[in-house]
């Protein structure tokens, strides 16, 4: 049961993964690559949140709080640019 | 399973990085720059190395963007 779990959760990550990129790469203007690469950055913390747990190494799991704590900072910088605040 | 993921991580860290040099809008590259970063942090998790994951989240994907977008937007005033 944990098994198929953890599988259905690694093809969803993928399929989102797939889906950033795609919009990365057709992303019409900047705020469609800004939505993309936020969500990006979500994947990515659920990814390692989940080889964390398949590895049984539970250090992997600071690597994911601080690419949450630190991952506003560039969508910040982002939005400042549009609005003309930096 | 591990090999497949580090290989499609790779795959995206090589089209952020095309895009990246490709684009037209230079705020557009910086942001692929980032995300190539970002890809890259992961692809260190997964390779077993999460200090290295860790200053690359935090200097790669969120400083350096930061940085440029500042640079950016200095050079782009003084051109004016």
């Amino acid at each position: 049961m944990a098994e198929r779990i953890f599988m259905i959760a690694t093809i969803l990550i993928f399929l989102g993964a797939a889906f950033g990129v795609l919009r990365l790469v057709l992303g019409r203007t900047a705020v469609d690559r800004v939505a993309a690469v936020d969500m990006l950055t979500v994947v990515s913390i659920s990814l390692i949140a989940l080889y964390a747990h398949a590895a049984g190494r539970f250090i992997y799991l600071d690597v994911a709080l601080v690419y949450g704590v630190l991952s506003f900072l560039a969508i910040l910088a982002i939005a400042r640019y549009l609005e003309r605040g930096l | 399973m591990l090999e497949l993921f580090v290989y499609l991580l790779c795959g995206s860290i090589l089209v952020s990085g095309i895009l990246a040099v490709r684009l037209d809008s230079v705020l557009a590259a910086a942001i692929s720059g980032g995300v190539a970063s970002l890809f890259a942090a992961v692809c260190y998790v997964l390779l077993g190395a999460p200090d290295v994951a860790m200053t690359e989240a935090s200097i790669g994907s969120g400083l350096s963007v930061l940085i440029f977008l500042y640079a950016i937007r200095r050079t782009t005033e003084k051109a004016q």
